[in-house]
């Protein structure tokens, strides 16, 4: 007979018949992971997964209502893998955090489709920061100066015409950002900025000159979060802003930005 | 006037620090959430149904496809989505019944796969129940996520409807397959039935089905147990 709680289920020696309602998802987070910790050096290791696993084959072929996807959604699957692979590598996918706040999942949700849909979307996203002020990046030096490395990175931060300001994030730290207008690039760092909350990132855009959407430049996760990122293309660009995104990034922004500069020659 | 000037937007401090949503934001997206679930109707309409042939094949076909799309095949990726996205949006569309957050939800899973294919374990199970646990699970954090910011009563409206039009019997009744499938659902009670499909599709714990349904939670953990081992037995799944 089960309790009424899964801690004593555990205690009580029955994790093995727990596997069809973990297989089923009907546990909340905090007893899966109570039920991970659990099974993860126990004797009934083997027979555990092999139920569940029997379980999750039974469930895919017993409940399997079918729907026709929506003509076009396979592009925007495609559209983002490439987008993806153009930016920094993604991190590793997680299980959204079930903590994340729904209210953000359907406004998020809706941004996106009003993005995907609305041409020079960018100018309205970005209006409620719109004041940003300016980065003046007069007088160009002539790219005569080459770095002693060949890193991109250092080349941008030694070039002779870097312009360099610092921004406190909301939340704390600094956003560093060192432009090059002889590079044509810019690098980002973050300093003593916490990660995103869990199953989030930070996700660099460029405003690009033309009023069109917002460029996807990469993610920062809390591995990558202290590295230099560097952006390519400051000339077209307007402005550089960080949003927070699902983990994985968003091929157009979700939420507002946490931070928006303004770049101009 | 310093080279490089920036704004911090206030509002947006929210973005960086969840527990400080301004108050007013969150009640205008909880009347949007009201909206979307009580006015989107929970039948999805008639499905176009298409033969999709038995599990097995299909599991052999989508192995091989995994393998190419965990070396970067996107066009053995636009195979397997054209084989299983019916599935993965059919599931999303039960569970989350949003259209959009449907729409969403599928577009996660199918980044999950091409980024994670490498890591499909023949030895773990088939390649379709892989998926269909990652189409699942995705598509109940979206809905707990929702419910935890919404009326639960909405959802567990939601989950008590209709109860027989997603069995995949229903869809493909010429299927030999789906005939034992349908067969092996009628020897589950009507109870365990019940319990089973507002765990899977409602999203709900064990504990939320208990409280819906006003029984003992050491009941419904049982009956829920009791409905997978008989449907799995009858099914012959070993």
């Amino acid at each position: 007979m089960f309790a009424n709680d899964i801690a004593t289920d555990l205690a009580e020696g029955r994790v093995l018949e727990l596997a069809e309602l973990y297989a089923l998802d009907a546990v909340s987070d905090d007893e899966r992971a109570m039920i991970d910790h659990y099974i993860k050096d126990a004797p009934e290791r083997p027979e555990f997964l092999e139920r569940v696993r029997e379980t999750r084959e039974t469930l895919a072929v017993s409940f399997a209502p079918e729907e026709e996807p929506p003509a076009g959604l396979f592009d925007d699957i495609l559209e983002r893998i490439t987008k993806d692979a153009a930016a920094q590598p993604v991190a590793e996918p997680v299980a959204p955090s079930v903590e994340s706040p729904a209210v953000d999942d359907l406004a998020a949700a809706r941004m996106r489709r009003e993005e995907r849909t609305r041409v020079g979307g960018a100018r309205r996203w970005i209006v409620g920061a719109a004041a940003a002020a300016v980065i003046a990046l007069g007088g160009i030096g002539v790219g005569a100066y080459v770095s002693a490395q060949n890193d991109p990175v250092n080349q941008v931060l030694q070039a002779q015409d870097v312009q360099k300001k610092s921004a406190p994030v909301p939340g704390g730290g600094t956003a560093t950002i060192s432009a090059s207008s002889a590079k044509d690039s810019f690098v980002v760092l973050m300093d003593g900025v916490s990660p995103a909350p869990e199953g989030k990132v930070y996700q660099l855009w460029t405003l690009p000159k033309d009023g069109s959407a917002p460029v996807p430049q990469g993610t920062m996760d809390a591995e990558t979060l202290s590295k230099p990122a560097i952006v390519k293309g400051l000339s077209s660009a307007s402005s550089v802003a960080i949003t927070v995104e699902p983990t994985g990034g968003s091929s157009a922004p979700t939420t507002d930005p946490v931070l928006v500069v303004g770049l101009s020659a | 006037m310093s080279a490089l000037q920036t704004r911090v937007m206030t509002a947006s401090q929210s973005t960086a620090a969840p527990p400080t949503r301004p108050h007013d934001a969150a009640a205008f997206k909880r009347d949007d959430i009201c909206w979307t679930v009580m006015d989107i109707p929970n039948n999805p309409g008639p499905p176009v149904f298409e033969a999709t042939g038995s599990s097995t094949d299909l599991n052999s076909q989508l192995a091989l496809l995994l393998e190419l799309v965990a070396a970067g095949d996107q066009q053995a990726f636009a195979e397997l989505y054209r084989l299983t996205s019916r599935r993965v949006f059919g599931m999303a569309r039960r569970v989350l019944i949003d259209p959009d957050l449907s729409e969403d939800a599928t577009q996660e899973v199918y980044l999950q796969v091409w980024q994670g294919a490498a890591k499909f374990d023949r030895a773990a199970g088939t390649p379709l129940a892989w998926l269909m646990t990652i189409a699942h699970r995705r598509a109940i954090d979206r809905v707990r996520a929702v419910q935890a910011a919404t009326d639960r009563e909405a959802k567990y409206g939601a989950a008590s409807q209709d109860p027989d039009r997603d069995l995949v019997t229903e869809e493909a009744d010429t299927n030999l397959e789906a005939e034992a499938v349908s067969r092996c659902l009628g020897t589950l009670t009507d109870t365990q039935r019940e319990s089973v499909r507002l765990a899977y599709y409602g999203g709900l714990t064990y504990r939320e089905v208990a409280e819906h349904l006003g029984a003992a939670v050491p009941t419904i953990k049982s009956r829920i147990r009791d409905g997978l081992l008989r449907l799995k037995t009858c099914l012959g799944v070993g």
